[in-house]
Formats: structure tokens, sequence, C-alpha cells
């Protein structure tokens, strides 16, 4: 007898997916990294890092007027009503020239929120007020991607009484509103929304190894807020939280291959360029095969990628993706470590200065590597559901 | 219309299922599972009977024009067929050298007489063929191949010497193709080095063919030595051009790809399922490091399956399909070491049990997968250099 397999094994292992990118989703991808290619130089994001603290206004403001933020909005939240499949392009894109806009905290990981909330009437207007402003929205959540319930909210008459600290929030340094976790006097779990300007909140800003992305510890003493401000507590958002983990999961693997294709990029250009022995060290047989190597990552986490961002747009949104989440996030933390690892060997001795550009992908990938749980935790995720579940008969 | 779709290709994958169920049965049980020559229950006349049990089903030439006596199935549909045909137990197919290589080179190439000749008993299953390229000096430099061929002035016909060498199945083969120097250099417009070669189709069973069997280290045998010694052919069966022979053996190699790639996946889910069968059953699941190794495996063989049917289509750019073979034969050599970890002391051991020497088997002849069909280091260098662009 087979082992009992608990995801959804003909979604798994017999989905016939059209992974070739269709007319509107290339025209997507190319102006995408035409216009990056232009707005966000190394020069620019090494400028944007020292000097703006990682955040490009100008160009956050450019993002918001191209409409990629609303991407995977519905139409009725007056967004473009697309799916998976265009955000992980462009994320992609944002990780190959790292965009210093908080792309992925303020968008693909509240995306799920915004959709969810764009359901009933009440939320749509919400997600009018708060995702089409072009306010920066971040979610209080952990660097491992998981709510705490730690903070507190205390009914004093009308108003809500938010107390409580979240550590590392990322983009934090730049969010105007936070989406923060706290138990609820009731005593189940809400998000709450909490404008960074509020009296009582304070935002510590963080000084960060990947300096193109902001981080912030965040603390509330003595927060007032209205009813109004949960957005989603209990059952409802725990089940959208099981969801936004895999999602944002996926969309954060596209940029990891987009940091990974330009990290083998940049290794592959030099080395043609670069002369020793009389030759271009890209002839020699022990540089190919360490760029060979990196490519077969780079496009098989790209496969992966694809794939799961396909189950996401075509699956039933109560079907488990956490299989797809997992396969798609531990291949492209895997080519994205790898692939800056070695682009800095194979940069020889200026790989290793401040002056050339491996070093700012390295940083990335590492940072990213403990975002929304790390290869070992999601494979073990999977082990689990693969080796310990017993096997349960229908009835 | 996705619906629409959708619900032809299940009607598909169900008449797959109910046509194997009927017929993998009876006397082809032994062959459940089997995954080619040499494998426990694989009787090369029996799989030659299967493969004929399979015409008559109208499962072979699935992607072949109608006009060829094909059933030009769209592509999902290809895949669903070979991936429910290994869930279903079918076997490692004995004659995939002839229908998914020297088929569709023959379509691009052969005259309207070699075609009729050879394409209807390729499809009936009941010609074999062998595959005649690797020499003792010509391996990864196949260009340096030395087999010579010249035409007899009496009779016309084409007339072969030389040593042939890793010929899959040649034993159990009607016909093999071989790749021939020839001092007809023709119309080729080839490098020095590629050209004057010929692509020659020759029957096995004669006088001037002699097959020695090579024993691996699996014990058994599916690879051969194969001696031409004024061995005979006809003097219209060579395929494409005399001279330009390169070109016709090449477009023969990348014929390997697409839909049947998917159906070696499906066997490969199937091992692997052995392995996580065995892992929970001996205790090696409770490991911590185990487990990450099986996780890793399981994702990593969906990543497989992602990217085939991402590089299925025949647009793919050489960037994406130039790294399938170096992906797959690395992942099922590591499945092979990681089939020995979950064995673990009992690895040591040769086992009766069939369920536990298939994943010894399987750790030895995954050892092949990285060197056959383009080693490891060809196929980086192929990446390097042409999806890369780097310097030669």
């Amino acid at each position: 007898m087979g082992p009992a397999f608990p995801f959804d094994e003909e979604l798994r292992t017999r989905a016939i997916m059209d992974l070739s990118l269709n007319e509107e989703q290339k025209m997507i991808a190319e102006s995408a990294a035409v216009f990056l290619q232009e707005k966000c130089s190394t020069a620019q994001v090494r400028k944007v890092s020292e000097t703006e603290g990682g955040l490009d206004r100008a160009l956050w403001q450019e993002v918001l007027d191209m409409g990629w933020c609303s991407v995977a909005l519905p139409e009725a939240a007056g967004g473009m009503g697309l799916g998976w499949r265009e955000l992980v392009l462009l994320q992609e894109q944002m990780g190959y020239h790292l965009a210093c806009v908080p792309f992925f905290d303020a968008v693909v990981a509240v995306t799920p929120l915004w959709q969810a909330l764009s359901q009933t009437g009440q939320g749509l207007g919400v997600v009018e007020r708060l995702a089409a402003s072009g306010r920066i929205c971040v979610l209080g959540m952990t660097v491992r991607g998981e709510l705490t319930a730690t903070a507190t909210v205390k009914l004093e008459g009308d108003e809500l009484v938010l107390n409580g600290q979240w550590s590392q929030v990322g983009s934090g340094a730049h969010a105007d509103v936070f989406l923060l976790p706290a138990t609820l006097p009731c005593g189940s779990l809400g998000l709450l929304e909490v404008h960074a300007k509020e009296e009582g909140l304070s935002v510590q800003a963080l000084t960060t190894v990947d300096a193109t992305r902001s981080s912030a510890d965040v603390m509330a003493v003595n927060v007032r807020l209205t009813g109004a401000a949960v957005l989603m507590h209990g059952e409802a958002l725990r089940s959208l939280w099981a969801q936004t983990r895999n999602l944002a999961a996926i969309g954060l693997a596209a940029e990891q291959v987009g940091v990974a294709e330009r990290a083998l990029n940049l290794a592959v250009e030099y080395t043609k360029e670069r002369q020793q022995f009389g030759k271009a060290v890209g002839s020699f047989q022990g540089v190919k095969h360490r760029a060979a190597q990196m490519l077969v990552k780079v496009e098989t986490a790209r496969s992966a990628v694809y794939a799961a961002a396909f189950i996401a747009d075509s699956a039933d949104v109560t079907s488990d993706l956490s299989y797809f989440a997992a396969q798609a996030r531990t291949d492209a933390t895997e080519a994205a470590l790898f692939s800056t690892r070695e682009s800095i060997q194979l940069h020889g001795g200026v790989g290793f200065t401040w002056e050339f550009d491996p070093h700012l992908f390295f940083r990335r990938a590492q940072a990213s590597s403990q975002r929304m749980g790390t290869v070992e935790q999601w494979r073990e995720l999977v082990a689990a559901r693969l080796l310990d579940e017993s096997v349960t008969e229908a009835a | 219309m996705k619906m629409q779709e959708s619900e032809i290709n299940e009607a598909f994958r169900a008449e797959v299922r109910e046509w194997m169920a009927q017929h993998l049965t009876g006397r082809f049980a032994p062959l459940k599972h089997a995954s080619g020559l040499g494998a426990e229950g694989y009787d090369a006349q029996l799989a030659k009977e299967w493969e004929q049990e399979l015409a008559k089903g109208g499962w072979t030439g699935l992607g072949w024009e109608t006009l060829y006596g094909g059933r030009n199935v769209p592509l999902a549909q290809q895949v669903i067929f070979h991936e429910e045909y290994v869930r279903c137990g079918g076997p490692g197919r004995i004659g995939h050298i002839g229908e998914t290589l020297l088929a569709p080179t023959l379509m691009a190439f052969g005259t309207p007489e070699q075609k009729q000749r050879f394409l209807p008993g390729i499809l009936a299953g009941t010609d074999y063929w062998a595959q005649g390229y690797s020499e003792p000096g010509a391996g990864s430099d196949l260009a340096g191949i030395r087999t010579k061929a010249h035409r007899d002035a009496a009779t016309g016909e084409w007339v072969i010497n030389g040593q042939k060498v890793w010929t899959s199945w040649a034993h159990e083969s009607e016909w093999v193709f071989v790749l021939a120097r020839t001092d007809e250099v023709g119309a080729s417009t080839a490098s020095p080095r590629h050209a004057g070669m010929v692509l020659l189709l020759v029957p096995i069973k004669q006088a001037g063919v002699e097959v020695r069997p090579i024993r691996q280290i699996t014990g058994t045998s599916e690879f051969n030595e194969v001696f031409f010694d004024g061995a005979r052919t006809e003097g219209a069966l060579h395929l494409g051009p005399v001279g330009d022979g390169w070109k016709v053996a090449m477009y023969l190699l990348g014929c390997e790809r697409g839909a049947s790639t998917l159906g070696q996946q499906a066997h490969f889910r199937y091992e692997l399922d052995l392995i996580i069968d065995l892992a929970r059953r001996n205790g090696a699941a409770r490991d911590p490091l185990i487990r990450q190794r099986l996780a890793k495996a399981d994702m990593g063989l969906q990543t497989l399956r992602a990217h085939a049917l991402r590089s299925s289509d025949e647009s793919t750019p050489f960037r994406v399909a130039s790294v399938s073979k170096y992906a797959w034969s690395n992942w099922h050599r590591d499945l092979g070491e990681l089939a020995m970890d979950v064995l673990g002391e009992q690895g040591e051991l040769v086992l009766r049990d069939p369920a536990f020497s298939a994943l010894q088997q399987l750790w030895l002849v995954s050892r092949a997968d990285t060197i056959y069909a383009g080693t490891n280091e060809i196929q980086m260098n192929l990446m390097a250099e042409r999806a890369l662009g780097m310097p030669r």
C-alpha cells in the first residue's frame, strides 16, 4: 500500500498546468522589465539605500500610477481583476532590479486581505480607502510570517485601547498604516487598522543588512481606536491567515527567482569580459559549470513558482496551497542563496568589494531566506504530512 | 471553455485507466511496475507482446499525425496517457527508441518508401530499433566516430565496418540506426569534423553483425557492444542526405523530450512512494535529516513535473529546455542515495524481497542517468555556451 497523502493529490500530481505566458502576461513582464531597467539602476538603488532609508518615493508613485498595486484586486475594488500569475511576474522584476519600493510588504502580502474584504460592501469601503489610496499599508506579522496574539485590546466605553509590540515589521519604517494583530476583549485574535501617526504608536526604524528594504519595531501604548479599526477577527482571520502565508510565500519566491537570475547574469557578463591567462575566464569549464548549475536552479525554481501561481489562481479558495507554497519557496530560496553566493565567487576579488554589485543581491537573498518561514520549516511541514499522518479511510 | 477541456481530459484519463485495468492482467500481470530490461519480472518477449497489445488498443503513436497512423492527440492528453500508464503499473517501454526517436526523424527526413516500410512496424510493436551512435573512442565527443560505410560498387549496397558501444537493447532489436563516416561528402555544408557522415538503417540479424552484452554495475545487461564486420544494408537505406548524417543524428537526439519524459517521472513517483512507504515502516521517517531529504525529494519531483510542463511546448526557449536533463538525472541519482539511506543497515545485504531489491537497483541504475545522453559535464557545457553565451 502506498503512503497516505493528505494534500489534494489530484491537484498536486495530476493538474495539467499550462505554464506558458499569454500575450497579456508577456506584456506585463516585458513592460515591467523595461520600466525598471530605466528607473532602477543599481546606482539608483545604492543612492536610495544610503540616503533615503530604502524607499524610492518617486518610483513608488510611478508604480502606483501604472496600477501595479491593484493588479490582483477585484474590479469592484478598482483593480484589474488579474491574479497570482501576473503578480509573480511583477515580483520577479522587483527582485531582479532590487526595486526600492515595498511591493512585497504593501502589495503582495496584503492582497489576500484586500481580496477577502472585497467580498462585503463594508469591506469594499475599507479596500477603497486603504488599498487604492497609495498609502503604504503593512502587516504586523513576524519575520517568519506569523500573527502573534501577545498584544491586547481593552474596551473603555466605546473605545478600544491597544497595547503591544510588533518586532521587525517589514517596510515598517515607511508605513502609513499598520495592520496589527491583537487579542480582542472577547478572546479572539483581531486584525486592527492603526495609522502610523496615531497617538501612542511609536515606530522605531531598524538598520537592515539589506538596505534596499526597511524594517521597524512598532509599539502601541494606550492607542485609542474605534470599533471600525477591527478589520477582521476570529475564524475568518485564522483562515485568511492560512492562505496569506501560502500566497505571500509564493510571491516572495518569485522575487527570489528574480534575485537569483540577476546574480547569474552579473556573473556571466563579468566572466565574459574578465581576462586571465590570456582569455576570458568565462571560457574555463570550472566557471562555466558553476554558471550552468546556477541556471538549473533559476529555471527550475521559476517553473515551481509559475506552477504555484497557476494553482493559486485556479484552485478553490479553501484548497490547501501549502504544498505548492513550500515547493516554490524552498526552490526559490535555494536558487537565490546559491546564485548570489556563487556570483560573488565568480567575480573573484572584485566580488568582495563594495563597488561591485553582487553583494547587494547576496544581502537580499539572505534576508528573504528568513522571511515567511525557512527552507527547513517548509520541508518539515511537508515531511509531517507525508510521513506522520495516519491513513484515514472514508467511512 | 476551460471546464469543457478538463472534462474531455478527464474522460480520456478514465479511458486509459479502464483499458489498463482490463489489459495489464492475466499473462501480462508479471510486467506490472517492471522498470525495463534487467528488472524483476521483465521478460523481453512478453514485453514485446505487451507493446503489440498497446498498439491494438491505439496507445502507440499517440502524438503522431493520422497520416502516419497516429491519433494526433493534444499534448495534454499525451501527458495524461504517460502518467496514467505508469500509475496503472505499466512496464518500461521497450519500443521507445523506435517510437520516440527514430519515427519523428523518419517523418522529418525519410523518403516516402522508408516511411511506408518502417513506421507501421514501429506503430504495431513488431519492429524494434537500437541506436548505434557511441563508440569506444567516441562518447561525449560523438563526432570522433570511426565506423566506416562505403557502397559496394557491384550491388550498390552499403557496407559497414566498425564498432558501436552502449547500444541499448541491441540483443532484442531487429534494426539498428548507425552513424558512420563515408567518403561521400554530398552537398553538406557542415564543418570538416561533421561532414561526410551518414545515418544508415541496418538489419541486426545478419552475419556481419555481432552483438555482445555488457555486464553493468547492476549485474544485468541492457547495453551491448555491436561489431560490424562487412555488415550490409540496402543502398536506399540512408536516412536523410548522404554526407549530412550529423544533422540528421542531431535532430534525432532533439526528439528526446516532451510528453514521454512525463511518463518517466510517473515511474520516479512510484519509486519515491516505495521509499516513503519503507521509511514509515522501518522508522527512518523519525530521523529529522531523512525527513528533510524525503520532503525535498517529493517537492523536487513536483518541480521536475512543472518544468516538463513548462518546456513541453516546441517554442520553449533553449535556455529553459536546456536544464531539464541535468535536473532530472541528478534528482534521480540523489533519490537512489536516499533509498539506500532509508534502507539503512539492511542496505549492505543483497536483499531478496523485490520491494527492497528494487531500491538497491535504483541506487545502482541511477548512476547511469548522469552519464548517458550527455554527461553532466557535457550538459553543463551546453547550458553555459548555448544558453548563457559563455565563450568556448
